[in-house]
């Protein structure tokens, strides 16, 4: 998958920023929960600044599917390259959010 | 048998002082903590009538708790935890060494999470983006956001209850921690009252509902004076209060230092107004006289008052009024102080703060003085009232709070005596 590397800089420096820790020995195979420890609030925080970002809406469908660094870079990239490879990532997006549960 | 309750650790953040041995330093000297408002950017403050209050200057979460706790939660919760810690090292209780279901949090708290609350709802109304509100609005703005995050920090599994009374909300937290070890749902209970609520909008509101003093903005420090002719109105406070209470069997198991003995506690409604207390102060004696009998003494006992006394020209009167229609002839020799002339009103923590002046006094006997009486007031002065600190035996004493919603509580704290 083509990894814009500026996308893939920003997310890591906003995860590092977030954790507290430095953007450099965050991986893209770092899981969030398994890995960074991020628990399911902490991420939804974690994405919440990565929408602010990238002035993205991300929808509760795609959240699952978002386990790894890697994940939301390629999930970030997806949604703002459409025409891209990544653009199977971002398609669930561009769905219409469904109903909101409770 | 009732458990008989006592207080083992104190915690304070205030206006006068982050800590108990600087709060009561602070209080002994009578130094006020009210200051003017720097600003409630982009209002200039000229646009309210009101410009002073209380402010716990320079608070840096980071010196005293860890990112983890802090940031989750709003400031007034983050004082919380900020005193509860203090309250728990200065009891010596060990939480590793406690059964966690046996230990409850119990908070006093009146407007809540109001700072990140503000600051959400105008960015919601200014930049029309609902999906921008942030996730930990809802956690921090509920009102059991400081007790939750006091049990989560200690691991307190106990009962954990928030209750919001307002201005009386931590004297209720106290009473409730009180029956809650008397009627044996807990050995310990934190109890804990906090606020922080100088913020544009809440500010705003008690501007306009006539009850800050507005007279004074200039001499900020003279502008909370309880029980003075020319009080105008409460000065905001901020800050927090956090008292370790237990069984005494449980503090005695672990040879635990004891500040004072709750003995007793009332809570009434005056099923009267909103905000107007009734005026021939007949609630106030009643809840006064329900709590003495609830510790089994009679007023002729008490020996020190800690007055709600918030320096509203009505509260005041009715407070003192109350006084001397169940104190009688006593009321011209029992010790009566205000603490909110120095760290002003604060709310939610006001009761709690105000227990803490009661452990200390009868601990130390010593009676802070009330600052800024000057010229007493006919009808809200006693003979007990004292510009000046004052030492004295003092065995009784009685924390009163009343609170919007036409409430009151009173809380009777004694001397320990095994």
């Amino acid at each position: 998958m083509a990894v814009e590397p500026d996308i893939a800089l920003r997310i890591r420096t906003a995860l590092g920023n977030y954790l507290k820790r430095d953007p450099k020995i965050i991986r893209p195979d770092h899981r969030l929960r398994d890995d960074l420890g991020l628990d399911s609030m902490a991420t939804i925080e974690l994405l919440y600044q990565i929408e602010e970002a990238f002035d993205l809406q991300i929808p509760d469908q795609d959240l699952q599917k978002l386990i790894s660094v890697g994940d939301v870079i390629g999930y970030v990239e997806g949604r703002l390259r459409p025409s891209s490879p990544a653009r199977a990532t971002g398609r669930a997006a561009k769905r219409l959010p469904a109903k909101k549960k409770g | 048998m009732k458990n008989r309750v006592v207080i083992t650790g104190l915690g304070v953040v205030s206006p006068i002082g982050i800590g108990v041995g600087q709060f009561w330093k602070a209080a002994l000297e009578g130094r006020s903590g009210i200051t003017a408002i720097r600003s409630f950017d982009p209002f200039p403050m000229e646009t309210y009538r009101s410009r002073i209050a209380g402010q716990v200057a320079d608070f840096n979460p980071s010196q005293y708790l860890e990112a983890v706790h802090a940031e989750r939660v709003d400031r007034y919760a983050q004082f919380a935890l900020t005193a509860v810690k203090e309250a728990l090292a200065d009891s010596g209780l060990r939480m590793e060494e406690e059964t966690p279901h046996r230990v409850g949090v119990i908070v006093g708290a009146c407007m809540g999470g109001m700072v990140m609350g503000e600051r959400e709802i105008t960015t919601l109304y200014r930049n029309q983006k609902p999906h921008r509100v942030h996730p930990n609005f809802i956690p921090v703005i509920t009102l059991n956001s400081a007790s939750g995050i006091v049990a989560v920090a200690h691991g307190a599994k106990g009962p954990n209850l928030t209750i919001s009374t307002a201005c009386s909300s931590s004297a209720h937290a106290i009473g409730q921690a009180l029956t809650c070890i008397r009627t044996g749902q807990a050995d310990v209970v934190i109890t804990a009252g906090a606020e922080a609520c100088i913020t544009p909008l809440v500010f705003a509101g008690f501007c306009s509902i006539r009850a800050l003093s507005t007279g004074f903005n200039n001499d900020p420090a003279r502008a909370s004076r309880p029980f003075d002719r020319a009080r105008d109105g409460f000065v905001m406070g901020e800050g927090a209060g956090a008292l370790i209470l237990e069984s005494l069997a449980h503090a005695r198991r672990r040879k635990a230092r004891v500040y004072a003995e709750v003995a007793g506690y009332a809570a009434t409604s005056e099923a009267y107004h909103m905000v107007i207390p009734r005026e021939d102060g007949a609630d106030v004696a009643a809840t006064m006289s329900l709590a003495l009998r609830d510790a089994k003494l009679l007023p002729a006992q008490v020996d020190y008052i800690n007055a709600h006394a918030t320096s509203t020209p009505i509260g005041d009167a009715v407070e003192i009024r109350a006084i001397r229609r169940l104190f009688k002839t006593r009321a011209e020799r029992v010790s009566v102080n205000a603490t909110k002339s120095m760290v002003g009103h604060t709310l939610g923590a006001a009761g709690a703060i105000g227990a803490i002046v009661c452990a200390l006094a009868l601990d130390t006997g010593l009676v802070h003085p009330t600052v800024n009486y000057e010229d007493p007031d006919p009808d809200s002065a006693l003979h007990g009232i004292s510009a000046e600190t004052r030492k004295r035996p003092l065995k009784v004493a009685l924390l009163n709070a009343f609170g919007f919603g036409s409430n009151n509580a009173a809380v009777v704290l004694k001397k320990f005596v095994r």
